[in-house]
């Protein structure tokens, strides 16, 4: 009898090209989208599905902090992961992870709006990663943040365990590219301000809400390397793996 | 060849096709939504046109005890506001506001004759509101023009030429700007 973890493994890997398949078809449409849709001037901004390029600043002119690098941000993402072994195998799990809900605003060269980056599929690489192990302490900005979120780095006989802190950020002043659903601010009355831009707060609408600190064309890049990864990847995994099984079942 | 085979070999044929589909799929919803995209940027550019519309009266108002002698180019913007509400197609509409921009130009421009009219607190203000209005028509102008500019590219691209052809698409004009609008005012002091 061959080995069951052969099947395991394939009818796991034909779910993730049916996933990687189908997310194919929807980055296509979302590659398309960014594609035709052209920047608008912040001032000029109508309500609607808009694409806007600009500078991140934050809101009343106070930052927030990263969590684990303690830089200024506008908006930041963290993950804490521990390294467990159990048997043959070990793999990193995610102990916590979170992200700022804080508002903040582009600004171009005709004007500002403030952002609300909730529900924002928010694509921004990795900016601080820090180990921790056994005669490696993390440094005390970690440490206090691990204890005011209850998550401990020490294991059996106070040993510190295998963890990584990854944290991602978007700067003060750092470019912005944002495709998303220009609605009402909330925080202003309506046809009370001075300017368009006021009265209006980028958010989750409808559509797909993207944030990136990529320029349109490389996330146009990106886009069609996820297109191309998704749609033929997806292809050749879930062949792959009917290949595989049906093989294992021995009806090929 | 065994039953396994043959569907390993049919799913990958399928998966082929299914891409070419949602692909052809993908160029003609991509097409839908461009075309009511120029629709939905020209009606954003109509409203800020309606608006500077309404503002005008005001303007008239307000400056007309203090430009006695310009008559003529009062009267010059309450003719072409009026050429704006009654016109019908966007062309119309795109030529008024031609008119419109350039007369406002020259207004503001000779406005600096008058001491006592530049030093209105209400001129100010609606100096202000119109010159900000024009300023959003322009950005939404360049918006529609950059949408427009799209979809005529895609409509002669390959392969998307064909899904335009199957759907009947033609190129679509853009909103051009009046060469005398982009020149300067000059005033005689």
């Amino acid at each position: 009898m061959p080995d069951v973890r052969i099947l395991t493994y394939s009818l796991i890997g034909l779910g993730f090209g049916i996933y990687l398949f189908v997310s194919g078809f929807r980055w296509f449409r979302e590659k398309r989208l960014i594609e035709n849709m052209p920047t608008s001037k912040i001032r000029s901004i109508a309500m609607g599905m808009v694409e806007i390029f600009g500078e991140a600043f934050p809101q009343k002119g106070k930052a927030l902090k990263s969590p684990f690098s303690n830089n200024d941000c506008v908006y930041y993402r963290y993950t804490i992961e521990e390294y467990r072994s159990s048997g043959k195998s070990s793999k990193w799990v995610i102990v916590k992870k979170g992200e700022s809900r804080t508002y903040f605003y582009l600004k171009d060269e005709t004007g500002s709006v403030l952002i609300d980056p909730k529900g924002a599929k928010i694509d921004i690489p990795k900016d601080f990663e820090f180990n921790s192990s056994l005669g490696k302490d993390p440094p005390d900005k970690i440490k206090s943040f691990l204890k005011s979120n209850g998550v401990g780095f020490e294991g059996l006989f106070g040993m510190n365990k295998t963890m990584r802190y990854i944290e991602h950020f978007i700067a003060p002043r750092d470019k912005v590219y944002i495709m998303g659903t220009a609605g009402d601010n909330p925080f202003v009355e309506e046809g009370s301000s001075q300017r368009n831009e006021m009265d209006i707060m980028m958010q989750k609408g409808k559509d797909f809400y993207y944030i990136s600190d990529k320029p349109e064309k490389d996330v146009l890049k990106l886009y069609g390397w996820w297109v191309i990864g998704g749609l033929f990847g997806g292809s050749a995994l879930i062949v792959g793996c009917l290949f595989v099984i049906f093989a294992y079942i021995g009806i090929l | 060849m065994g039953i396994g085979l043959t569907m390993v070999i049919w799913s990958a044929i399928i998966l082929f096709l299914l891409i070419v589909f949602g692909y052809f799929i993908g160029i003609y919803n991509s097409f839908i939504r461009l075309k009511n995209d120029i629709v939905k940027s020209w009606a954003n550019i109509d409203v800020l046109l309606k608006q500077r519309a309404d503002e005008l009266p005001k303007l008239i108002a307000s400056v007309k005890g203090y430009m006695k002698h310009e008559r003529g180019l009062l009267e010059g913007i309450t003719h072409a506001r009026t050429a704006f509400l009654n016109a019908k197609t966007m062309d119309a509409k795109a030529k008024a506001d031609n008119i419109i921009s350039r007369t406002l130009k020259t207004l503001f421009a000779v406005a600096e004759n008058y001491p006592n009219l530049k030093a209105n607190e209400n001129f100010i203000q609606l100096q202000g509101r119109i010159s900000g209005l024009e300023n959003e028509i322009a950005d939404r102008r360049e918006f529609y023009n950059d949408s427009v500019n799209t979809y005529n590219i895609k409509t002669e691209s390959f392969p998307d030429r064909f899904i335009a052809g199957l759907m009947r698409l033609t190129k679509k004009e853009m909103f051009k700007v009046a060469e005398s609008e982009k020149q300067d005012v000059k005033v005689e002091f």
